[in-house]
């Protein structure tokens, strides 16, 4: 008798491979073919897991139409099974899987839409960490600012995108014609910057600048070491946005050797 | 407000439900949750602790996989501790059932061939999540559409043993003793006697979909897309002559009505477990 462990394996391969049929092998017969029983397995199985994709990647699903969706996401879940039981975290390689699969070839902007999707995914369901209160720099002493490195809040995330990404998603999820038609399908790299606040996601545009400095920012990097020589108020102005936004969890000031 | 859960009928909360009990708190005793649908942070958690201010609530995990021969997932299992200590559950529940293997998350209640081996694997896997839980936690009977060649233990006494072993409670689904009866010819009310009365602590019920198979055959599909079927709900009368009254949920999970009709199939749960049975009577000799 094979061991629970090989069994499991089997029924396993079975469910995420088409065509595979190790697992027919353990079926007790009776008068329902062991592979029409299987089946329902298999069809639970998937309707589970495109369905969980189909919740991270609404704008995709629209975009793309559902019977693409599903071969698409069937495709993707034989290939990448999830790795957790909590399935709001499945899925973070499908953008990278879409950009790779050939019918998508023609949508040259679906991976960037589905990366920001991801993004906005990943913002939703970050854990309920309190922000940075606004005012907490205020007690510092004059010299310690420099020293400041901050802990990014764990629902804000910068996404580099080259196509309009934020604008289409807006306009497929807003089911809004008009302005999906109105987008320029340029290509231009910038970037994104997506947080979860009390009234939802937020998704918004950072230029090159703003961009840089958010990452080094949410990277941990010393106030003193980020702080440009030029548009220092443009610096400023971001960070006191950023403090405002609640984008920061914590800080902490670095020993005076540290810098 | 105080987490026990009172044995009245209870409802399976989904989220197209969670406004609608936020802003009307409708008169039903407590509440059971998808634990891995409370994972994360966000609205959801958010809403599910506003609403257990004002109800009790129940932990039903569907991630854990406690029949898997490779053991519990740390990562997981520790989700599920830090859950519970911010929701404070009335129960804990679980199913035996299988779905994780080699690392992959399979999506889906999968049965465990009912051997020796699985027994062992079980029971080690339970006492795992009741050392961490630190509670007593409900193993609850599956619904299952194929058997394995290599069973030799029947279900309810599998699920006996399981719980003389760990000390574990059963979740007794009436729906589910219903369709694995229809499924695999089993008889349902010798499966409610093989239960160790005083180790059921709740029972399920739900709607099933009848399927019809290539040969003319049909099966039973425990898809909880509809009302209770009738002679589910005479099962349940069974059962509480057997366990007494004990906290019924109601669980409807696909093609979700609006919140009325799970209300309406808890009233209808409170009558049967109203009704004079036999563990009162025993009580009130005694």
């Amino acid at each position: 008798m094979p061991t629970l462990r090989d069994i499991q394996r089997d029924v396993a391969r079975s469910l995420l491979m088409p065509g595979d049929g190790a697992a027919l092998a353990h079926i007790a017969d009776d008068v329902i073919d062991t592979a029409e029983r299987f089946d329902i397995y298999r069809n639970n199985v998937a309707i589970t897991l495109i369905g969980a994709l189909r919740l991270a990647y609404p704008a995709v699903d629209k975009l793309v139409g559902s019977d693409f969706f599903d071969g698409a996401a069937r495709a993707f879940v034989a290939r990448y099974p999830p790795r957790s039981a909590c399935l709001d975290d499945y899925g973070d390689e499908f953008p990278d899987f879409l950009a790779a699969f050939p019918a998508a070839a023609a949508l040259a902007y679906l991976a960037d839409v589905a990366r920001l999707e991801w993004t906005v995914n990943m913002a939703l369901h970050a854990p309920d960490t309190p922000a940075l209160r606004p005012d907490a720099l205020t007690d510092l002493a004059a010299g310690e600012h420099g020293r400041v490195r901050f802990v990014p809040h764990p629902s804000v995330r910068l996404l580099p995108v080259r196509h309009p990404a934020d604008a289409i998603w807006r306009a497929v999820l807003d089911g809004d014609a008009a302005a999906l038609g109105s987008i320029a399908m340029t290509i231009e790299p910038s970037w994104l910057i997506v947080q979860r606040q009390a009234s939802g996601i937020v998704v918004a545009r950072l230029d090159e600048d703003e961009a840089t400095w958010s990452n080094l920012l949410f990277s941990g990097a010393a106030l003193g070491e980020i702080m440009p020589d030029e548009e220092s108020a443009r610096f400023v102005a971001l960070l006191a946005d950023h403090l405002a936004g609640g984008r920061f969890a914590g800080f902490d000031v670095v020993s005076g050797d540290g810098v | 407000m105080q987490g026990a859960i009172p044995a009245l009928p209870g409802i399976g909360l989904r989220f197209p439900h969670h406004r609608a009990v936020i802003a009307q708190r409708p008169r039903v005793a407590w509440f059971e949750v998808h634990s891995e649908n409370y994972v994360g942070g966000g609205a959801a958690i958010r809403d599910l602790e506003t609403i257990r201010r004002d109800y009790p609530v129940s932990l039903h995990g569907v991630g854990l996989s406690l029949g898997g021969a490779d053991g519990l997932d740390a990562a997981h299992l520790g989700r599920i501790v830090r859950l519970a200590e911010r929701i404070e559950p009335g129960l804990v529940s679980e199913h035996l059932s299988w779905s994780i293997s080699e690392g992959h998350y399979l999506g889906d209640l999968l049965p465990l061939p009912l051997t020796e081996e699985a027994l062992d694997v079980v029971c080690n896997n339970v006492d795992h999540f009741q050392e961490a839980m630190r509670c007593r936690i409900l193993l609850e009977n599956p619904s299952n559409y194929l058997q394995y060649r290599y069973s030799t233990v029947p279900e309810s006494e599998f699920l006996s043993t399981v719980a003389q072993r760990t000390g574990c409670g059963i979740l007794c689904d009436v729906n589910n003793i219903f369709v694995n009866a229809a499924n695999h010819g089993w008889d349902a009310q010798a499966y409610l006697d093989a239960l160790p009365p005083d180790d059921v602590k709740e029972l399920h019920l739900a709607g099933h979909a009848v399927k019809s198979l290539s040969n003319g055959a049909v099966i039973l599909i425990d898809d909880h897309g509809s009302q209770v079927d009738a002679a589910v709900w005479n099962l349940l009368g069974k059962a509480v002559q057997r366990f007494g009254p004990l906290p019924t949920l109601i669980e409807w999970d696909t093609n979700i009505p609006p919140l009325q009709a799970l209300l309406e199939q808890a009233n209808r749960a409170a009558v049967i477990l109203a009704q004079p049975h036999r563990a009162l009577a025993h009580a009130d000799i005694a």
